[in-house]
């Protein structure tokens, strides 16, 4: 990746720490607010709506903190392909929303945007189910995403003048997911294509930042890192073992299976939520038990391992690390596995260790900061976090 | 427990289904097509409740708050419901019903089941008042706006714009000519209730597809769709049991879900059975929800609501098109004609009072099916044979009025097999829908005979005595059929099959 190596010479790059929970979701929302889950309220692309088992889907209407274009209004802004940025909400200049963005014509800021990219095939992700069925189709399919969002950001630029950019590319995630093996595995039949597409993210880097100045501040960051998977580990069935969780039969396999005697259950991979008697319909955790049936939920989860190997590295309490007035909504428990491991919620697998159909899954505490123009003289904390990444670019482009 | 309260957004019209999602690697895939969309990570919207964003459709009808407890099972408060035909016997009492309960009722006719009773020469023997007077009065007796426009449900064009409006959570289709004599009087009429009923059907079908997708499409079928087989063999409903097998040379073939045999009885019927294959197919195509209401023959003039003031009431047919056979049999008492039974009078059908027959509605409207689903109930509450009706009209007339009643066997008009067995499943209603029969048969009769004992409503019955009797032939003649026979109630004992309904999965168990 040759511009990359260009453009790390010219600044800072660091590790940062992803948000908690690890996932996309929360992690944008952090970044785009500067806050953490507990005053931005986005715990995931899931939650629960009150009274229910069931399971919403994330919405920029949920968030509670203002993004960043909103303390700034007097910038005009293009955004192109932001995730769970959905629907796109009236701002000072244009945006494109990312996964996961169902209609496209409400993906889209100002209305009048959409006609152009519906007839020019403009998709905002790829179908993962491709992969599959065609791993070179998938590929395919990444690469001209990649470039219609490219020669949408010309299109626009041409167009209208914007004080900032922000751009998001999807595709680094769903090819790390599938084929880090062939990332990891240099005679892997699709290794050349792996690294083949890194270079298209490449060419994509130098194409974005060429409409910048050549000094101009310049943020670059991935919300969280990825590492190899080799196993799944199906949370929910070691709480049914445990006995924490007892499902009915319902018609469908969804939350509504959750019977009164369930104290726990997992959700969305990492999240796990006791089952309150002032949160859920047929809850039965009382709230002077939360803090005990927390501390045994650790316990178990620490001293989880597979073939010798501990499973889980940290469980962190939602008192320890939600603070805000979206705090109360968070899960009770966030878990993060240790490399090698991948965690899932599927309310009626049998076996809780499986092999993990994707190759690749997200880490936590390495995804990378890079920053352009950050003066010598000003710190950096040693291991940031997410969300300090939009207060980071504000003082670079105070220095402008 | 209510029957319903486990149901959840899979079964709601306003649930908007908005395409896929797979998060498995974080990613997404969509399909918004309707035909397309799978169960499998399936987004919805509430056209209620926006506020709550995309969602799985996995609400309950007891969590969500725009669902409300009543007697029938739980409701969708102010469910916007659209009855085509609302002018008709059923539709104008359903139209009532629901406007109490709280649903938006909204109705289209085209006065066409008024029209073609006037051209036999014969009216509503109960008066009925103009429809203006009937909103009226509804509005000044109960409070309810009811929404009328009048229109032939073939004016596609017309009934897209008031679809558009209205935008209803369900659809009820009585508007159909509903009559078998009616279709063989001659090509004439046989073409104008195949043309209204099957291509009246495919269009609304194909509107709803366009304009309301989820709403809820309770389409009138009728228990004669499936005709009287000679063998014996159950009429399910509509679609073969799980366990059903076909053997044949040996070999055993599953049934299960396979729509069962249908062996019409009239060119009204024959309507009836292309409408099922027409919404079968709909809901395949394009994911539309349907009860397929395979209805027996209904009777009676009474609900709450239309006995509740003379401008309400629903309207009531005697003559030997429209009129079914117990309405017939209570007028022909009145007016000292003998009942007339076809044939020998062992011919079985399944029965249901007006007022059952609208609580079915009801409860079918708190349930609907799920998008995609064709699912079929055989609406009645009982089993009878011809002669016994004659013999339980009689006593009721005879007991109760003062009247002497005396019964005729005529020859038939119709091709039908006069002796049959009839074993009938009818489990739906009861098991799933929290639905049992409430008017017993002689309470409804005697209703029907206090009411057309009052002088004004006798008076109309003597005006059209001479509609009464048969004479459409399903040979194509038109003549007197002749009598066979007069006897006394009582004299003669039924014989040969008895009827056999299935109400309930333990029936028949040792």
């Amino acid at each position: 990746m040759p511009h990359m190596k260009e453009l790390i010479k010219q600044g800072r790059l660091m590790k940062m720490r992803s948000s908690l929970p690890a996932n996309s979701a929360a992690s944008w929302s952090s970044m785009i607010t500067g806050t953490n889950p507990g005053t931005h309220g986005v715990y995931g692309f899931t939650d629960f709506i009150p009274g229910t088992y069931t399971v919403s889907y994330h919405s920029s209407h949920k968030l509670k903190a203002p993004p960043f274009w909103m303390t700034e209004p007097e910038k005009r802004v293009l955004i192109i392909n932001l995730p769970a940025a959905y629907p796109a909400q009236p701002l000072n200049g244009s945006m494109i929303t990312g996964f996961v963005s169902p209609q496209l014509e409400k993906a889209v800021y100002p209305p009048d945007l959409y006609p152009g990219l519906r007839d020019g095939g403009y998709e905002v992700d790829v179908d993962a189910s491709l992969f599959s069925r065609s791993i070179s189709l998938f590929l395919q399919k990444l690469e001209e995403t990649l470039d219609r969002r490219t020669r949408l950001l010309d299109h626009l630029m041409e167009k209208d003048g914007y004080d900032l950019l922000f751009f998001v590319v999807t595709g680094t995630d769903r090819v790390e997911h599938h084929l880090w093996d062939a990332y990891a595995d240099s005679t892997h039949d699709q290794h050349p294509e792996f690294l083949g597409f890194f270079k298209k993210v490449d060419a994509a880097v130098a194409h974005v930042t060429s409409k910048l100045d050549h000094d101009a501040p310049l943020m670059m960051l991935s919300d969280h890192g990825m590492g190899p998977v080799e196993t799944a580990v199906n949370i929910n069935t070691l709480l049914r073992e445990e006995g924490y969780l007892v499902t009915g039969n319902t018609p469908r396999k969804n939350f509504n299976n959750i019977r009164e005697e369930t104290r726990a259950f997992a959700s969305e991979s990492s999240k796990i939520y006791l089952n309150h008697v002032d949160r859920f319909p047929r809850g039965s955790v009382k709230p002077e038990d939360t803090r005990k049936t927390q501390g045994e939920l650790v316990d178990l989860l620490s001293g989880l391992s597979y073939n010798g190997r501990k499973v889980v590295k940290t469980v962190h309490l939602k008192q320890e690390v939600f603070r805000g007035p979206e705090a109360g909504n968070a899960p009770d428990l966030v878990v993060i596995p240790e490399n090698g491991f991948s965690l899932k919620t599927g309310l009626f697998k049998e076996s809780l260790f499986e092999e993990d159909f994707l190759s690749g899954t997200h880490t936590d505490d390495d995804a990378f900061l890079y920053l352009r123009g950050w003066s010598q003289e000003d710190e950096l904390p040693g291991h940031p976090r997410i969300e300090d990444s939009i207060h980071f670019f504000r003082k670079l482009m105070e220095n402008v | 427990m209510q029957h319903n309260e486990e149901k959840t957004c899979w079964n709601c019209p306003a649930a908007l289904l908005k395409g896929n999602v797979d998060f498995r690697a974080c990613g997404q895939s969509i399909s918004a097509i309707r035909n397309k969309i799978s169960e499998e990570g399936l987004l919805i919207e509430c056209a209620r409740r926006p506020d709550l964003g995309l969602f799985e459709p996995s609400i309950t009808f007891e969590q969500c708050p725009e669902w409300s407890e009543t007697q029938y099972g739980y409701l969708l408060k102010d469910m916007r419901v659209m009855i085509l035909g609302i002018d008709g016997y059923l539709g104008w009492t359903l139209a009532l019903k629901l406007a109490k309960l709280g649903c938006r009722v909204s109705g289209i006719d085209n006065y066409l089941r008024r029209k073609a009773v006037a051209e036999k020469g014969s009216k509503s023997v109960v008066p009925i008042a103009d429809m203006a007077t009937r909103l009226r009065t509804a509005k000044e007796r109960f409070g309810v706006d009811i929404d009328f426009r009048e229109l032939d449900l073939l004016d596609r064009d017309e009934l897209a714009e008031y679809l558009r409006e209205v935008q209803p959570e369900a659809v009820v289709h009585y508007g159909e000519i509903p009559s078998a004599p009616y279709s063989m009087v001659d090509a004439e009429h046989a073409i104008r209730t195949q043309h209204n009923n099957t291509l009246g059907t495919l269009g609304v079908l194909f509107l709803i597809k366009e304009i309301c997708p989820e709403a809820n499409i309770l389409k009138l079928g009728t228990m004669g769709e499936y005709g009287t087989p000679l063998t014996g063999r159950p009429i399910f409903e509509g679609l073969f049991p799980a366990d059903a097998v076909l053997t044949w040379r040996g070999q055993e073939w599953s049934m299960g879900g396979e729509l069962t045999p249908r062996d019409p009885a009239s060119f009204y019927h024959v309507s009836k059975v292309q409408d099922t294959f027409n919404v079968y197919e709909a809901c395949k195509y394009w994911w539309l929800r349907s009860y397929d209401v395979m209805q027996g023959v209904i009777f009676g003039v009474h609900t709450e609501e239309v006995a509740a003031y003379p401008d309400l009431r629903t309207r009531l047919d005697v003559d030997e098109w429209f009129g079914t056979v117990i309405n017939r049999f209570v007028a022909q008492a009145v007016l000292g004609i003998p009942l007339t039974i076809y044939g020998s009078g062992e011919q079985i059908r399944g029965y249901l009072a007006l007022e059952d027959a609208m609580e079915c509605m009801v409860r079918l409207l708190s349930s609907p099916p799920e998008p995609g689903q064709y699912d079929v109930v055989n609406q009645l509450s009982q089993l009878y044979k011809v002669k016994e009706l004659a013999e339980i009209v009689a006593k009721v007339g005879s007991q109760r009025h003062g009247l002497t009643v005396r019964i005729q066997r005529v020859e038939n008009p119709r091709v039908e097999a006069d002796e049959h067995p009839f074993l009938v499943v009818a489990k739906k209603l009861r098991e799933n829908l929290g639905y049992q029969p409430k008017t017993p048969l002689e309470v409804e009769i005697d209703r029907m005979f206090t009411l057309l004992l009052q002088p004004r409503v006798r008076e109309r019955l003597e005006s059209v005595r001479y509609t009464v009797f048969p004479t459409t032939w399903w040979s194509g003649e038109h003549k007197e059929t002749m009598t066979l026979e007069v006897y006394e109630p009582g004299t003669h004992v039924t014989a040969g099959y008895s009827p056999d309904l299935v109400v309930s999965d333990h029936d028949g168990d040792e």
